[in-house]
């Protein structure tokens, strides 16, 4: 049921969103052929990507990050662009199945010809999830998408994850009970391009506004990652679409802004690097694991250390060592 | 008075007759979370606040009135509809020349939803589920010869109750009866629909304030008339026990009295008009308690909004018998438990009822199956000799207690939405409908079990099912009726008056205006009811649902030593190492088809199964569907059908796929499906079909077995 590289990327790049669907499901499959197909599709399909605005959002679960994307995404297909979402749902740990709810609430946006919603159970590693979303992105930018908004639970790595492939990096927050600082971590906050109180709707409006003075001040107090832009905070109501229409300014402005200093060219490059040393990183792990050095001996050297007969720093000597034996 | 003087010698003889076993076997604790000894003395009963008071007196928990059923029994409420007003009519009017004593209106989902006949979104919709009603004219064929000056009418409407409770205004105004005497209820509760019955068309905020128009409206012109009836039913029946049921009913019923003060009413001017819904199930002993306790706990929340008059904290109530007790396999077994479950509401004490029939979970009733609901009823009341005894149970011990540990455990639910804001807030955080559906995956997971027995689905199952009676079945021929009759109303009525009514409606809508008074103008003027409801939503909107659903439930309630759940996972994990991805299911709902109980239990038991389930937002065409199906690049879609939408919307959807390039994914369908329509079914392309009854691990299994066959040989 497989076809040639050839004709997912002709598919993909004609539009077609069966072609594109595959070529995401070649992306995320864990048997090594399929990868490997996707590799070279990707390859293939890498001189016709670059040209999207990518845009990540973070929250706590039940924030309404899927809610925002919903009016979000749907007043950007009025404007004409063409938007793709990557959404990245928590897998259910036991059985490993997993439940991607994410188009009952994008349902406007669900069934909107110029939109493509994926949601992809997270299953795996942490790596396997920061390939896939990556290449996936990469995917629906040579298939015309124009805006692609990557969605992710904030909790765990995956917004680090999340942030190093993105151009625009937004936090959404609710406004709590008291102390607003409390449950988001330092590390995110320093990496939000920009903070946004969601649902400022109904008698929560009060609260949101000041739950934004609060961050404002917050912020201040850190350093700013970029010495062109300072993150703002705002406020907006994903259920009522309020607010929505300076988020979208907001970030033309820091496009504008980004790429008028260079900075934006310099972010892509950067993470191209890392990227690369991602790449090289698991790359170099996996083959670690799979030669037969490893595969013979690791077992028996993890039982040792855990027994205590042997050191960990000794252990992994012995295994680096009968690697280096191997190539010299 | 402690304990009976000869307790300790009956624990010896029960220890005796355990042999060795303890004691502590013979307790049982109930879904509801409560304890229930093998025995109850008048220990039990002491220092209950609930035992030995008297009805028709405060706090009710005996029956609202002083006579009861001495004076005059239940009424006899069958809820039916379907078709055409026409057709209808002639089955209400057979009805009460039978027997039945108050009418019940069940409309179709496109009614419902407050789409006209002729909207493209229910072209499976129109008379299915109930009667199909587009406008004034044929709620006036509905109600031809039934006088509504005297029947009482009850209508199950709550999405498009403006329009429909508009209509049967101005039918009974064109009959020629003053207002005063229209007597009956609406439903009107629509904080239970964003919870269960899904048939909402605006948003909370929007439709609370349609409620207490109604309210004010009726409270003014409508004095007989029931503006409410607060509804545990639909709750019940979508997965909630019975604790669950009363709790959350009360809750709605507080936020609705709050709604009505905050709009400027006087408690005692709507209070009294108020009525309730509640569902009745299996557990015998446990819903007469249920009902009790919701009157005595009803009179107890009153009490914060100090009403004079007493009516106002009286909780009179209308059952219905439940539907999903009733199943597909051994049909006439239905009748048995319809019975028991009779016998369950009027020993508590109800005001009104209905009672299902024996096709229940096959297809809306026929004249015959109908005939026997009835006669269950009238036989209690007149043959059984129950009706000369008020409360014949108070004082039971067992009962009593019970009765106490619902009030109990019921309260610190309520406690906990009051905590939250009250129901409104309760329900936009998701908590108590995922209460109910972690309540239903959990009694769904006892059933596949045989842990809960339901006699002839996992236990005296028959080899061979045989139906041999008739199965009531909707022509699509209704739709063009429909169609044909709305396009004669609007070449004949005045267009100019009615823009100008709908018009005023908008801007009532916008303002303050009452919303009933401005629909009035224009129902007169022969608006068709989509067109007044889409007046409002042109304001309002249409409200979407956000869905979550339970992880983890269905397989936590499995004992440990059962194996099946491990065999499935097994197989999905063989897949995913020879695919490279899990088994990927896509569940949908199409058309206007609102249950969501068979939908999200199989969604959250898959996942948990190991499969990656999608899940789709409800009321999709079956273009929308193939598009997500095609997107999220699923193996199977699985269609949950269940008002008779099948025989169209499933060869759509194939259709669909199949133009969309997507003709390899497999179709399976479970629900309401007659086993008579499977043929087609499976001529149109959908390779299985999972009927009422069919246990999660089987539909899995055969699932895994039909992707085992396309991709792993
Ligand atoms: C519960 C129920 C309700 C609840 C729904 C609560 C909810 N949130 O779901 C309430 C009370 C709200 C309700 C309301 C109505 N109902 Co109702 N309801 C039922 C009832 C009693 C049980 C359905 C159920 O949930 N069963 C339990 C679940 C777990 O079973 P299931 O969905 O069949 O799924 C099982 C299998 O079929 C299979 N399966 C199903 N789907 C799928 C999908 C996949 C992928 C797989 C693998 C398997 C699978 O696996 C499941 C486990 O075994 C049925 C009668 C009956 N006994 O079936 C009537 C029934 C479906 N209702 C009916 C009607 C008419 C209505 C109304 C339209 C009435 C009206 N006019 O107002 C309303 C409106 C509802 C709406 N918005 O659509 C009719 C439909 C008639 C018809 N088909 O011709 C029925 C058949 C009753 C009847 N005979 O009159 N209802
Ligand atoms: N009042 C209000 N409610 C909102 C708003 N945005 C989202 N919600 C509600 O918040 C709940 C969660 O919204 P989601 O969009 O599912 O949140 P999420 O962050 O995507 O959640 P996960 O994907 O589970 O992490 C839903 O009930 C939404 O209806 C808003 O702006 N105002
Ligand atoms: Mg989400």
């Amino acid at each position: 049921m497989l076809k040639t590289p050839q004709e997912y990327v002709d598919g993909v790049l004609a539009g077609d969103r069966l072609l594109l669907a595959r070529t995401i499901t070649l992306i995320e499959s864990a048997l090594p052929a399929h990868q490997e197909l996707a590799r070279n599709i990707v390859e293939m399909l890498l001189p016709h990507t670059g040209k999207a605005n990518r845009i990540g959002i973070t929250g706590v679960p039940g924030a309404g990050k899927s809610t925002f994307i919903e009016s979000f995404g749907s007043m950007l297909t009025e404007q004409g662009h063409r938007v793709a979402v990557l959404a990245v749902d928590p897998s259910s740990s036991r059985s490993g199945g997993s439940i991607l709810g994410d188009k009952t609430r994008m349902a406007r946006l669900a069934v909107d010809r110029q939109a493509f919603i994926r949601p992809s159970p997270s299953g795996g590693s942490l790596g396997g999830v920061a390939r896939r979303t990556r290449e996936s992105m990469l995917v629906c930018e040579a298939a015309g998408f124009d805006v692609i908004i990557i969605e992710t639970v904030g909790v765990g790595q995956s917004e680090t994850t999340v942030a190093s492939m993105v151009d625009f990096f937004l936090v959404l927050m609710i406004a709590g009970g008291g102390d607003e600082l409390q449950g988001i971590k330092k590390g995110v906050l320093e990496m939000a391009d920009a903070i946004v109180i969601n649902k400022a709707d109904g008698d929560n409006r009060l609260r949101a506004e000041l739950a934004r003075k609060e961050y404002s001040n917050a912020l201040h107090m850190l350093m700013p990652a970029s010495a062109n832009w300072t993150p703002p905070v705002l406020t907006c109501s994903a259920l009522e679409e309020s607010g929505i229409e300076e988020i979208w300014q907001r970030i033309g402005e820091h496009h504008r802004i980004m790429s008028e200093c260079g900075e934006m060219a310099e972010k892509r490059a950067t993470q191209a690097l890392d990227w690369l040393s991602f790449l090289l990183d698991d790359g170099l792990r996996r083959w670690f694991q799979t030669t037969a050095e490893v595969v013979a001996h690791l077992p028996r050297l993890q039982e040792e250390v855990a027994a205590g007969k042997t050191t960990p720093t000794a252990a992994a000597a012995t295994l680096l060592a009968t690697l280096h034996g191997r190539d010299g | 008075m402690a304990q009976h003087p000869q307790h300790q010698q009956w624990l010896k003889l029960t220890e005796k007759q355990m042999k060795g076993r303890p004691t502590s076997e013979l307790e049982w604790l109930t879904p509801e979370g409560i304890r229930i000894k093998p025995l109850y003395t008048a220990e039990d009963l002491e220092g209950l606040e609930s035992v030995n008071t008297l009805p028709g007196l405060a706090p009710y928990l005996r029956g609202p009135m002083a006579t009861m059923y001495t004076g005059r029994p239940w009424t006899i409420r069958q809820y039916a509809g379907f078709s055409t007003a026409r057709e209808s009519n002639d089955f209400y009017k057979k009805a009460l020349a039978a027997g039945q004593k108050g009418l019940s209106v069940a409309f179709d989902l496109a009614t419902h939803r407050g789409y006209d006949s002729d909207h493209p979104r229910v072209y499976g919709d129109i008379g299915k589920a109930g009667v199909a009603i587009d406008s004034v004219e044929d709620m006036k064929i509905l109600f031809e010869g039934i006088p509504l000056n005297e029947m009482s009418v009850s209508m199950t409407m709550n999405g498009a109750v403006i329009p429909i409770l508009a209509g049967y205004i101005v039918a009974a105004e064109e009959q020629g009866v003053d207002l005063a005497q229209l007597s009956g209820t609406i439903q009107n509760d629509i904080l239970k629909e964003y919870l269960t019955r899904n048939t909402y068309i605006y948003p909370p905020g929007p439709s609370m304030r349609i409620v207490s128009d109604i309210m004010a409206y009726c409270s003014q012109h409508m004095p007989k008339y029931n503006t409410i009836s607060i509804s545990g039913y639909h709750m019940m029946e979508a997965g909630a026990n019975s604790v669950l049921q009363t709790a959350f009913t009360m809750a709605d019923g507080v936020e609705y009295v709050r709604a009505a003060l905050k709009s400027g009413l006087d408690i005692d001017a709507f209070a009294p008009r108020l009525s309730f819904f509640f569902g009745i199930g299996m557990n015998f002993f446990m819903d007469i308690a249920m009902l009790r306790a919701a009157r005595f706990l009803w009179h107890r929340l009153m009490q914060q909004f100090s009403p004079k008059d007493p009516r106002s904290s009286m909780l009179r109530t209308h059952c219905q018998t439940s539907g999903w007790s009733l199943t597909e396999q051994d049909p006439y077994n239905n009748i048995i438990r319809t019975t028991l479950e009779a016998m369950t509401a009027v020993l508590g004490g109800t005001q009104s009822l209905h009672t299902n029939s024996f096709d229940e979970a096959i297809g809306l009733p026929t004249d015959f199956s109908a005939r026997i609901a009835r006669n269950t009823q009238i036989i209690i009341q007149e043959e059984s000799e129950v009706c000369h005894v008020i409360d014949p149970l108070g004082g039971s011990y067992y009962l009593e207690s019970l009765t106490a540990s619902i009030v109990n455990e019921a309260q610190k639910i309520i406690d906990e939405v009051e905590e939250m804001g009250g129901m409104a807030k309760a329900i936009e955080s998701g908590m108590p409908k995922l209460r109910i559906e972690e309540s239903a995956t959990r009694k769904q997971a006892r059933v596949d079990q045989g842990l809960d027995v339901i006699v002839g689905v996992n236990k005296y199952r028959l080899a061979d099912e045989k139906i041999d009676f008739e199965i009531r079945e909707v022509p699509a021929s209704v739709r063009d009726e429909q169609i044909a009759r709305i396009a004669t109303i609007k070449a004949s009525r005045d267009n100019a008056a009615v823009e100008k009514a709908l018009t005023e409606l908008t801007v009532a809508a916008t303002g303050n205006g009452n919303l009933l008074a401005a629909a009035l103008t224009a129902i007169r003027a022969r608006a068709t009811i989509g067109e007044v409801s889409t007046a409002m939503e042109q304001v309002f909107g249409r409200y979407v649902a956000s869905s979550r659903c339970v992880a983890g439930a269905y397989s936590s309630e499995y004992r440990e030593e059962n194996t099946v759940i491990a065999a499935i996972r097994e197989r999905a994990n063989r897949f995913l190492e020879l695919q490279g991805r899990r088994p990927r299911l896509l569940v949908t709902k199409m058309g206007q088809d609102g249950h969501d109980r068979g939908f999200k239990v199989v969604a959250s038991a898959f996942a948990d199964l190991g499969f990656d389930v999608d899940i789709s937002p409800m009321f999709q065409t079956p273009e929308e569907v193939a598009k997500m199906a095609i997107e999220n690049d699923v193996h199977v879609v699985g269609v949950s059908s269940l008002v008779a939408g099948h025989k169209t919307l499933i060869p759509a959807l194939i259709e669909e796929l199949k133009r969309a390039g997507g003709g390899e994914i497999i179709v399976v369908a479970g629900g309401i499906i007659p086993p008579g329509d499977y043929e087609a079914l499976f001529q149109a392309g959908v390779q299985a079909v999972f009927g009422p009854g069919t246990p999660i691990p089987d539909s899995a299994a055969r699932t895994l077995s039909l992707l085992e066959a396309k991709y792993l040989s």
